[in-house]
């Protein structure tokens, strides 16, 4: 704390700042003293207040795109890296660079016109140009100038936060994150007519701190459609558009926003972003890629749970412990069951594992899970030691482990003709558990019953034509294959044939008709004998060291935890702590998932690092903001679509993506919302959205799209019969094969199955541009919308069917230039089709036109 | 600790994120690309940026998918003959651990080649004559005694959690030296044990997962990447297309201003358009003469296959991939007949690679190229189904060749009958850091920032073999 101190001094001397404390540049530390940050990071003649988000974020723009052109443009004359210091300067430090070199100061942070670095690159001194070669692109010019305005951060490559013991869990209570939630009233903006909303008040109060000014409210057509990827994943429908249009903008929206959120395709789209934190997949991964063939029960489940907007406290109760729940009906008692496959459906070693590390192994999977998923911890790190930056000591890891090596998700079953350590599967239904246990026992038997029946066959032929003495020989050395009626050599022969005849039609029909896969679900259960682990020493699964209790982190709880019930794993204990909002954990489970709301939202969490609130994490660049969000959340009954709404009809979700540079300058990265974020629809969306255009999308739910499949998901060989993607359901149904994902998943960065995934990476690779150039499922898609543009306006002049199909495809007009480019490059391309006239030339054309569009960044990108 | 000047100043996911992708664009090279209108020179880059002194600036790791046998091909143990037959107790080993059985003693003779003497068997008669180039690690260890785990620690480093792969590292770590290829190209990977995740990215930007050509089971003279061309339009009519798209794309982007997401995407289908047509003409083996074809023994049974995998590594380590990885289907897993299935599969391979050895060299490539051969495990100096070998993880062999290795040299060494390695026993960790050494990376500073914590190939482990490097 004795940042505080220093934050209490006018403007000392940077250099001071850094002799003293050495680590002070490295913005996660100096961000976890919130409300100390301003002060700490403010330069001595910074003309702009600075505050915690772009502070921290400061940096990183520094990181992104000062330091490679440092690098690569300045490092090899001015830095100790080199051994150059041409002209006294070294640009290694921002010290370095406020003392300068012999023509004085290189930066004067926040002042570009007064900085020498500024002057030498713009290359308009004739006495002062760097680099002296060439000429930096006015790219970089323009970004070193806003950098310098931002106050010229310049982060410690070597910093460490000076925390004494990183896992102590006392001294680990003062990191932001775990803080009870603060409750500030929303400021009061200067400009009081803005504001829709309390979400709007406290972004426009930080954007007035800045002297910034958001930008305009989106257009109609760009905010319908904005809503409807954002809240369902589909474009817009003509109705949904025309309703919207007739409407004052702020009621028009209310009333989408409630009419999306009601919407079976809500759960559609949303239930997705929950799969992709619990890493759901279709199939095994790792060493064995065996099918999950029930898994699909959990991804509607969740779907279901999410359009019936379950509290999420009851969401992941259910989900770590439905198991154990009372109901009151068979069905409630399945739902809840199969809730609880979220516990079931990672990544396991299947093979040539010993069974007590494979117990370890899942453990330690559930449990880096959970913590990502619920607490944006990474708990994993404290397997094998104290974790290095994190209040998370390793007798906490094992004391969390605990409850899952109490709980079993492993059972022996029978599967490609081997006893297999697979999932646990539980029969569905009132009599469930016996169905699946008669067809288990089926093919458990199926081998010795299939050699019973050839044995029954000979033993038929030798009935027929054999000697008394040779049956007799036969019963004597192997009597299997008779039946008790056959082997009785006081009746007649004939009776004896028959009998075994009849025997041998009834165990042959048996063969021929084996019982059909009951329905089941992966469904955990606790654990025969509930355990208290011991720490494992360096992680090994099998060098024990001190027996730790089962329990909860200390860094979040403020009393000691009740001890866990010695007869179930504490599951639902666990869950409970989890969201217990008088608590720190609750605290923190609320801010974590309003931060993933607000992520899907605006695609950036007010914290970026979504599934890492931790040391290393960043910190919220409205922190009362996320706080309020987090306090709106539990008041709402943990209700995830009141605040969805909330967030959704805000002024601020409603910014259109304008640019600004006035705006761009301070904040380039809009980390203060100045202007909606443009972004690129996900491999869902997009999907969902082109087979809209072409009117073949299905939205109906449907259960499992891998049946056809084998038990091996894919296999060593040709893999006959692989996972299909010819489906015209929505995206969320296609099957996740873990390595084997559909070529659309893998070109758009899907999440990653086989990891919680709280924030798809977002790449722009050139196969990307082959799947759309080249994909089959693209070109028809643009088949069929062109041929429905067609039929739909047979009669129509071409404008009238260009601007139909651009309606289709994005959804709202185009701008004149772009239609009269579409519309003059169908004509010339219909007549270079062939001499003679092609009566489908202009089908031709415009499905190429339209398979264009598509792979357009208008559709690809919302507003 | 963790802190480097190579991290902070590159490693940053954010930078891989925004940054317009072309594949020269990514990875540490990455840096010395951006924003430049002509890339420099990759050697160049390369130079700049890495860790160690490093020969090699690109891999060609040829995977044998199944296992073969050490002890009948580069382990020699005469003593296995003397043995067997016999019990394999703990006597007979001198207190070593046996996994049990009956010694089988190799039929195979072995020789000393070239000036280093390395013993190779006669099972690879062309490679031999290559000795002097090959540098032998006997000592080889590795975790899982199943091919899943044995396959994704060999590719992965890690069996029991999902991890990127080797390929995927050094992607990340070098970037591509060609603009208009991957980094990371992999020919015929198996679809099974592990699958794709031995080529995947984990938590790496998926820009640096394998492209794959084909799969282990197809013959590579059918493969195709996935979407590389178009079934139905031809190419004048798909270049005015995607000027229709790029026009598109460039009215969107001035109503934007400024956005660095359609500038990249605008790149990207340039890129996609020059793969489309330069890829199809690297995968043809028309610019190669019948000398050339006849060295790989393409054209002839039982070598076809392979010497084709074999000339598109050279083929495409010539266009600047960095890692370049081939596999046999899944043919060595020889717990029956291994006396008589082993050299039928060493026939396959053998006078391939021994052509892409000597293709390389005379191109002046096989300095800077790593070419590896090695498999996921060894197998068993005892006998399986009385003819057979079962898989051992305890040791086995490979070996590298050009990159910077001493040619003729052999390292470590395993005891008497080959069960364990008894001299600079070498875990798949070491393995990975010595390749990663070989390429100028050092395996403890080529660090991922993923779920709060820095992470490597390596793990916390790996020494890297540094003797093996001239």
């Amino acid at each position: 704390m004795r940042l505080q101190n220093y934050s209490s001094r006018s403007a000392p001397h940077w250099s001071v700042i850094r002799f003293l404390i050495p680590c002070a540049a490295s913005y996660w530390f100096a961000l976890q003293c919130v409300g100390s940050v301003a002060a700490v990071t403010a330069k001595p003649s910074a003309p702009i207040p600075q505050d915690a988000g772009v502070s921290a974020n400061g940096e990183v723009f520094f990181e992104e795109n000062i330091r490679p052109i440092f690098v690569q443009r300045c490092q090899s004359c001015h830095s100790e890296k080199s051994g150059k210091h041409e002209g006294n300067l070294l640009i290694d430090s921002q010290a370095a660079l406020l003392k300068g070199g012999d023509q004085g100061p290189a930066v004067v942070p926040g002042d570009v016109e007064h900085s020498l670095l500024i002057r030498a690159v713009r290359h308009t001194d004739p006495n002062l140009m760097m680099p002296p070669t060439e000429r930096l692109n006015d790219e970089s010019i323009a970004l070193l100038e806003s950098w310098i305005r931002m106050g010229a951060p310049f982060p410690e490559t070597s910093s460490q936060p000076t925390v004494v013991n990183p896992s102590d869990p006392v001294e680990g209570k003062s990191h932001w994150a775990y803080q009870p939630l603060s409750i500030v009233a929303p400021p009061q903006p200067q400009n009081s007519a803005w504001s829709r909303s309390e979400i709007d008040r406290f972004v426009l109060a930080k954007l007035e701190s800045r002297n910034l000014a958001p930008v305009s409210d989106a257009s109609g057509k760009d905010l319908v459609r904005r809503l409807t990827f954002q809240l369902v994943g589909l474009p817009p429908t003509p109705e949904q558009l025309l309703k919207f249009d007739s409407l004052p903008q702020a009621l028009a929206t209310e009333q989408l926003v409630d009419e999306l959120l009601a919407s079976p395709q809500f759960g559609q789209r949303w239930g997705r972003h929950w799969l992709d934190l619990a890493r759901y997949a279709d199939s095994n991964g790792l060493d064995e890629n065996f099918l999950f063939r029930e898994a699909w029960r959990y991804r509607n489940w969740v779907i279901d749970a999410t359009n019936a907007d379950m509290p999420y406290d009851r969401f992941l109760l259910e989900q770590l412990a439905g198991d154990l729940l009372a109901y009151e009906t068979i069905e409630q008692r399945d739902r809840q069951r199969i809730a609880a496959g979220f516990l079931e459906i990672g990544p396991k070693v299947l093979l040539g594992v010993d069974p007590n590390r494979q117990r370890m192994d899942v453990a330690d999977e559930q449990l880096e899970t959970i913590g990502r998923t619920v607490l944006a911890q990474t708990i994993g790190c404290a397997r094998c030691h104290n974790h290095k930056f994190d209040a998370i000591p390793t007798a906490d890891y094992y004391a969390l482990a605990g409850i899952f090596t109490s709980t079993t998700v492993m059972e022996q079953r029978f599967m490609l003709n081997e006893q297999r350590v697979m999932e646990r599967l539980v029969g569905l239904g009132e009599n469930g558990e016996q169905i699946d246990d008669d067809y288990e026992s089926f093919y458990r038997q199926v081998n010795s019953l299939r050699q019973h029946v050839e044995k029954a066959k000979a033993a038929l032929e030798l009935l027929k034509s054999g000697t008394e003495e040779a049956i007799a020989a036969k019963l004597a050395s192997d009597s299997d294959g008779f039946c008790d009626a056959s082997r009785d050599a006081a009746v007649t022969r004939e009776m004896r044939v028959a009998a075994q005849e009849a025997y041998l039609n009834e165990q042959t029909k048996k063969l021929a008709n084996p019982p059909g896969i009951p329905p089941r679900a992966m469904i955990p259960r606790d654990a025969e004998s509930v355990v208290d682990e011991h720490i494992r020493l360096a992680g090994k699964f099998d060098d024990r060291g001190e027996l730790v209790p089962r329990g909860f982190l200390q860094v979040l709880s403020d009393t000691p935890a009740a001890p866990l019930p010695t007869n179930q794993s504490g599951r639902i204990e666990l869950s409970q702590w989890l969201t217990d909002s008088s608590g720190r954990s609750g605290a923190l489970t609320a801010r974590v998932f309003a931060n993933r709301i607000w992520h899907h939202m605006f695609g950036r969490g007010l914290v970026r690092t979504v599934d890492n609130f931790g040391r290393t994490g960043e910190t919220p660049s409205h922190p009362e903001l996320l706080d309020h969000l987090a306090s709106e959340l539990i008041r709402n009954g943990w209700s995830m679509k009141s605040l969805i709404r909330q967030i959704a009809v805000s002024r601020t979700f409603g910014l259109s993506s304008s640019f600004d540079s006035a705006n761009h300058d301070v904040d380039p990265e809009n980390i203060l919302l100045w202007r909606g974020n443009r972004r690129r629809l996900d491999p869902e969306s997009l999907r969902d959205a082109m087979l809209t255009s072409a009117g073949t999308l299905d939205l109906q739910p449907v259960n499992s799209t891998v049946d056809y499949l084998g038990d091996q998901a894919t296999a060593v060989g040709n893999n006959a019969v692989r996972r299909r993607t010819d489906f015209n359901f929505r995206s969320v149904y296609l099957p996740v094969i873990r390595n084997d994902l559909p070529e659309l998943f893998d070109a758009f960065d899907f999440a990653n199955p086989q990891l919680t995934t709280g924030a798809r990476p977002r790449t722009t690779v050139p196969t990307q541009g082959l799947f759309m150039l080249n994909d089959a499922l693209v070109m028809k898609a643009a088949e069929d919308t062109a041929r429905r543009v067609l039929a739909e306006n047979a009669d129509q002049p071409l404008d009238v069917q260009v601007a139909r199909m651009f309606e289709l495809v994005i959804n709202q007009p185009a701008t004149p230039e772009e239609a009269a480019l579409v519309a003059t490059w169908i004509q010339s391309t219909e007549t270079q089709s062939g001499s003679s006239p092609d009566p489908n030339a202009r089908q031709k054309a415009f499905q190429l036109a339209c398979h264009a569009l598509f792979a357009s960044s208008r559709f690809q990108y919302l507003e | 600790m963790k802190c480097n000047r190579f991290q902070t100043a590159f490693c940053r996911r954010d930078l891989l994120r925004t940054a317009a992708c072309g594949f020269g664009q990514i990875g540490l090279a990455a840096l010395a690309n951006q924003s430049q209108a002509s890339p420099i020179p990759a050697s160049e880059g390369f130079q700049q940026l890495s860790h160690t002194v490093g020969g090699a600036k690109r891999v060609i790791f040829l995977f044998m998918w199944g296992g073969p046998s050490h002890v009948d091909t580069f382990d020699y143990k005469p003593l296995l003959k003397d043995f067997h037959g016999r019990t394999a107790t703990a006597e007979a080993l001198r207190g070593r651990q046996p996994p049990g059985g009956t010694i089988l003693g190799s039929p195979f003779k072995f020789k000393q080649h070239g000036e280093g003497g390395i013993w190779i068997s006669e099972l690879f008669p062309h490679l031999a004559k290559h000795a002097d180039q090959m540098c032998v690690l006997r000592s080889l260890h590795t975790d899982g005694s199943a091919h899943g785990e044995a396959l994704l620690t060999l590719h992965t480093g890690k069996s029991n959690l999902v991890r990127p792969s080797v390929g995927a590292w050094v992607s990340y770590g070098l970037g591509a030296e060609s603009q208009n290829l991957p980094a990371f190209i992999t020919i015929s990977p198996p679809r099974g044990h592990g699958g794709v995740q031995n080529y995947g990215s984990g938590f790496l930007p998926a820009a640096h997962q394998a492209t794959a050509i084909g799969a282990a089971e197809i013959p590579v003279a059918n493969a195709k990447i996935s979407n590389l061309s178009n079934p139905v339009l031809n190419q004048s009519t798909q270049r005015s297309q995607l000027e229709l798209i790029q026009s598109l794309n460039r009215s969107h982007l001035r109503t934007a201003s400024v956005d660095p997401g359609i500038e990249g995407l605008i790149s990207s289908y340039e890129l996609a358009f020059r793969m489309q047509s330069e890829v199809p003409q690297i995968m043809g083996l028309d610019g190669e003469t019948k000398e050339t074809l006849e060295l790989y023994g393409i054209g002839t049974v039982p070598t076809d296959n392979f010497g084709r995998q074999c000339l598109l590594a050279r083929k495409f380590a010539e266009q600047g991939v960095r890692y370049i990885q081939v596999s046999t289907d899944y043919t060595w897993d020889h717990h029956t007949k291994n006396n008589e299935l082993l050299p039928k599969e060493c026939a396959r391979v053998d006078q391939p690679i021994t052509a892409l050895l000597t293709d390389l060299d005379r191109r002046g490539m096989l300095e800077d190229t790593l070419v590896i051969w090695g498999s996921e495990f060894g197998r068993t100096p005892t006998a399986e189904n009385q003819d057979g070998r079962n898989h051992h993880p305890a040791a086995f062999s490979m070996w590298m060749a050009g990159g910077g290795v001493k040619g003729g040299y052999t390292y470590g060494a395993t005891d008497d009958l080959g069960f364990q390695p008894v001299d600079k026993p070498m875990h798949m960790h070491d393995f990975h850091a010595t390749l990663l050494h070989g390429l100028g990376l050092d395996h403890k500073r080529l660090t991922y920032r993923h779920a709060g914590r820095d992470f490597r190939l390596t793990d916390i482990f790996g020494n890297p073999a540094t003797e093996i490097f001239s």
